[in-house]
């Protein structure tokens, strides 16, 4: 029989029950997806790096390695397997593509997984091993040939497997570019054999050996290896742990990004959805009180009614699980699967969904406290004897507030005094509504500014930082500098040389900058253009946070393969995708640093034939990129403005109807009394509004502190300024109305149905 | 009551009100004809589910008839619009129940003056308060006073709208019976001092002692409809 009355009472709630397993569903869904997302990134990117033996450190050497520094590293202590490595971008014959030929002697160390054709030989004489990826993007398929220059050497060949490596998991031809552009850009892999065969015999006897890098696995922390690797190889070399690499850091980024985003929405959603539970749980515990005092009176003891009422919380928390758990994975899915978001970015052979443990605990726990929460609503109707749990639930009796004294609160007409005192009346009731909008205006602010942000981040490091068409990178390692600025000089462009340098213990590029053409520009931390002056040098604001520097200080750095301390004076800070120290070619000659011409920007639309130009890059081309990253951006942009609108609509639709309840008898009197159904609409709606507008008030600034709380953990990747656009303000503030408008609207429409009759007829 | 004319204020013609609930049908009045003078102290007596109820309801504007008409005044308010109605309550009856049904989170004072939103010509709140000797407690919440308070708040509620009629539901079925002649008398007053129609629904046969007119209803029809020539004054009542 309980169980009919059960079911029974749910349909009577039914908006109410319906509102509470859709936040639950959206709580719950929000949180398992954020943490599906870093998870299962963490999981995917740890089974490529194990599979393919990701190396721990790097060691390089422009001069190249021998077999022997190869044996001595193997041969430190701790050192488990090491294989000497080459990468060099190459071009596509015949295409303007880019291609970072890779060699690697034992591939048991960062080697690659063959996804089609034959497996990798050391020994193949012709075979390629194409990134899969740019194949794709590409239309090349196993048995079709390719060929490569460098310089004045052509490499030819089959392709003969297509392939993913770790070394290559987010593939970027260099720092400029954020996302990575399979169709002009990729790596692809030879054999040792294929790469002995294809270099002249002259070309060997002049620059020694290739191989200008040895990976090597080891359990060492860095200090340990470094002394170690200076002790054997006999000189300062640069040498990255992994967590120095392209392919781990910003896969480790993307995995902390996610975890501090699930830090902060899901949270959100679960906090509203836990107080929307308590204060809808405790309203139909209350209407329910004289039934609750029925069973009670009839000889039920308060153990069984305890078990019925919470089961209704129950039921709720395990009715919105089920499609939370669905909402969870599909957000999961939308940005990790193998056509997804995060596939534009990251180069995976696996896109499983995983959750993390916790998470599933989370759920169990949030579904016992919901429980919980129903089981002391209940309670607190129980309490007394059965006489007095029979008694209707009467709220709290009215006392006069402080503010009523005040003359301008005396001056007010009647339905404002109605609706203040409501309000606080029913204080927990007002907090969800003003919680509730706070929360949908928090992630309007925060993902329409987050698009704002980016698109003034792009305009200034892009749109207006390059300004020039064409980027040439040349062959640094075989020409003089001399040589590389009167090219410069031949194009009219501007020039960069880039160098690597130690500060601490931790490796940063330098990079020394020639701007005659105003080619290039930097901006500063408030994202102003500024010019370099020839009297310092200029830091990213990564390294001034990192240790804690700004202009006017000092700061030392020694360039990796020399000996040499540099005290320079920071002229400045800049925001820049470089993380790096800045200089002049002035300050670079006046201080005494050697440097090579590495790249030219130019507009030059004519580039002539030069064996020194490795490749050209357009602006067109970084670009571009950038709209698959704005497509992603968009895409998250538009789920958090969805979410945003269902929360707002779900909780002020669930408060609405539960204040219309709660006041129904008093509407009745109102309608009795005279008023038309639009004036006691207004009524209504117009407490509505009035939480809204506060909830807007505390909504933006709280919104730009969750922003500015996100930025600053994305610092790390990006130096992202907040900025809010005037759209953004006029669609947060105007949306978040529109749906305190709309739902208000939905609930006044309620009052044409008011009986007055039966209304005024029920007891007190 | 020597100056006070008494036109006909409240005509029911054949006037039927059906409730229907799937195949089942409830006549809660049925062709009920009525006549009721102006300034009149009028109960209307029966068991429950009699009907009286309804024809309160219907003369109020809260409720419409399934057939016939009503005249208040000259108008007829049984084709009135929802809006119409609502015009018709704010400015021709007021009505005290039994449950009282003030606002909780306003005073005394503002529940009173309250009506000035909406009735064209409100009373003084203040004056209407000192009528019922709630002077003193203008600004008190509902839920500070006593049962009988709160019903005097109710009766200069409806009184602040300076209505022709005041309807009455049971308006001492809550209170204890020393209170319930206090406000009794306090009715009694509106009709012979200001004039007004007081029409009350009672089951207490003593209330009907005092009245200018007792009628009785049964099964939805008026079983009669009795002038006292002579009624008894509130103290004359064996309360």
């Amino acid at each position: 029989m309980l169980l009919k009355k059960l079911f029974r009472t749910l349909w009577q709630y039914k908006a109410q029950f319906i509102s509470m397993v859709i936040m639950v569903a959206l709580g719950i869904g929000v949180f398992l997806g954020f943490n599906v997302e870093w998870y299962s990134l963490e999981v995917n990117t740890k089974e490529i790096y194990d599979a393919t033996g990701f190396a721990d450190y790097r060691i390089y050497n422009d001069k190249g390695f021998s077999h022997e520094d190869l044996e001595a590293v193997k041969g430190i202590d701790g050192v488990d397997d090491a294989t000497r490595f080459l990468s060099l971008n190459v071009s596509v014959k015949d295409d303007t593509d880019t291609l970072a030929l890779t060699v690697s002697e034992n591939m048991d160390v960062s080697g690659i997984l063959v996804m089609e054709g034959e497996p990798y030989s050391a020994e193949d004489p012709d075979g390629f091993w194409l990134s899969d990826s740019y194949a794709k993007a590409n239309g090349i398929s196993p048995g079709d040939p390719l060929t490569l220059s460098y310089q004045t050497i052509t490499v030819k060949g089959t392709v003969k497997g297509l392939v993913k490596s770790s070394e290559y998991l987010i593939c970027l031809p260099d720092t400029t570019q954020m996302m990575p552009d399979y169709s002009t850009y990729g790596f692809v892999y030879i054999s040792p054999v294929m790469l002995d065969s294809a270099i002249p015999a002259m070309y060997k006897l002049f620059i020694g050996s290739l191989y200008h890098q040895i990976n090597v696995k080891s359990s060492l922390d860095k200090p340990a290896f470094v002394e170690a690797a200076d002790r054997v190889l006999g000189s300062t070399r640069l040498i990255l742990s992994k967590d120095e690499t392209v392919s781990w850091a910003e896969a480790q980024g993307e995995v902390n990004e996610g975890k501090t985003m699930a830090s902060i929405l899901p949270v959100l959603f679960l906090a509203i959805a836990v107080l929307t539970m308590v204060t809808t749980m405790h309203r139909i515990c209350a209407s329910e009180k004289t039934q609750i005092g029925t069973f009670k009176a009839l000889g039920f003891k308060n153990r069984r009614i305890l078990i019925h009422y919470s089961a209704y919380a129950l039921i709720i928390g395990l009715l919105g699980t089920i499609p939370g758990i669905g909402i969870g994975y599909g957000l999961g899915w939308f940005i990790m699967n193998p056509d997804g978001a995060m596939a534009t970015y990251i180069d995976m052979p696996s896109w499983t969904l995983h959750a993390p443990v916790f998470t599933w605990i989370v759920i169990i726990g949030i579904i016992a406290f919901l429980t919980f929460i129903g089981f002391l609503s209940v309670r607190k109707m129980l309490q007394g004897t059965a006489a007095d749990a029979l008694r209707p639930y009467s709220p709290k009796r009215m006392k006069h507030l402080r503010f009523e004294e005040t003359r301008q609160f005396k001056r007010l007409g009647f339905g404002t005094k109605w609706n203040l005192r409501d309000c606080v009346r029913h204080k927990a009731r007002s907090m969800m509504t003003l919680f509730g909008i706070i929360g949908c205006m928090v992630l309007l602010v925060g993902g329409l500014g987050m698009k704002d942000t980016m698109d003034a981040f792009l305009d200034v490091f892009y749109e207006k930082s390059i300004n020039y068409t064409t980027r040439v990178n040349l062959d640094e390692d075989h020409m003089t500098a001399a040589e590389g600025k009167e090219l410069a000089e031949s194009l009219n462009g501007d020039w960069a040389a880039s160098r690597a340098v130690r500060i601490g213990d931790k490796g940063y590029s330098l990079e020394i900058y020639s701007i005659t053409h105003d080619k290039v520009r930097f901006a500063d931390n408030d994202m102003k253009i500024i010019p370099l002056t020839d009297d310092g040098v200029y830091i990213c604001s990564r390294i001034a946070r990192e240790y804690n520097l700004k202009a006017g200080d000092e700061l030392s750095f020694s360039p990796y393969d020399s000996n040499e301390d540099y005290t320079v004076t920071i002229s400045g800070i800049l925001d820049s995708m470089t993380e790096g120290v800045f200089m002049t070619d002035v300050y670079a000659d006046k201080i005494g640093i050697t440097y090579h011409v590495s790249s030219v920007f130019t507009d030059a639309t004519e580039i002539p034939d030069n064996p020194h130009i490795l490749n050209k890059q357009s602006k067109q081309s970084i670009m571009d990129s950038f709209d698959v990253f704005m497509d992603l951006m968009n895409k998250m942009i538009w789920l958090l403005v969805i979410a945003a609108v269902i929360l707002g609509i779900v909780v002020l639709y669930n408060l609405g109807v539960m204040s219309y309840t709660e006041r129904y008898r008093e509407m009745a009197t109102l309608k009795v009394v005279g008023f038309k159904d639009s004036k006691i609409g207004r009524l209504l709606i117009s407490q509505n509004l009035w939480l809204t507008v506060l909830g807007i008030l505390i909504g933006i600034p709280a919104g730009i502190g969750v922003l500015q709380y996100l930025l600053t953990a994305l610092a790390s990747e990006y130096e992202l300024k907040l900025v809010l656009g005037l759209p953004t303000w006029l669609v947060s503030i105007l949306l978040t109305f529109g749906v305190s408008l709309i739902v208000g609207l939905m609930v006044a429409r309620k009052n044409r149905h008011i009986d007055m009759v039966a209304a005024l007829k029920t007891a007190e | 009551m020597g100056g006070v004319k008494h036109m006909a204020i409240v005509e029911f013609k054949n006037v039927s009100r059906v409730y229907r609930n799937g195949d089942h049908e409830q006549r809660a009045l049925d062709h009920v004809n009525l006549s009721l003078k102006e300034g009149r102290f009028i109960v209307v007596l029966g068991p429950s589910g009699a009907g009286k109820s309804t024809l309160l309801n219907m003369l109020g504007g809260l409720d419409s008839p399934t057939e016939g008409t009503i005249v208040v005044n000259g108008r007829d308010i049984s084709t009135l619009t929802p809006n119409e109605l609502a015009e018709y309550r704010a400015a021709s009856v007021g009505f005290v129940f039994q449950s009282y049904n003030l606002i909780p989170t306003l005073t005394v004072i503002e529940n009173v003056a309250l009506v000035k939103e909406i009735a064209p010509n409100p009373l003084s709140s203040h004056e209407m308060l000192k009528a019922v000797g709630l002077e003193d407690h203008i600004h008190q919440f509902p839920s500070e006073l006593s049962g009988g308070e709160q019903q005097r708040v109710s009766i200069a509620r409806a009184l602040a709208k300076n209505p022709h009629i005041l309807l009455c539901d049971e308006p001492t079925g809550a209170l204890d019976s020393e209170t319930g002649v206090m406000v009794l008398k306090l009715l009694l007053s509106m009709a012979r001092d200001m004039g007004k129609t007081i029409i009350i629904v009672t089951h207490n046969q003593n209330i009907a002692k005092m009245a200018d007119v007792v009628i009785r209803v049964k099964n939805g029809k008026i079983k009669s409809c009795e002038t006292q020539d002579n009624p008894l004054s509130v103290e004359e009542v064996d309360w």
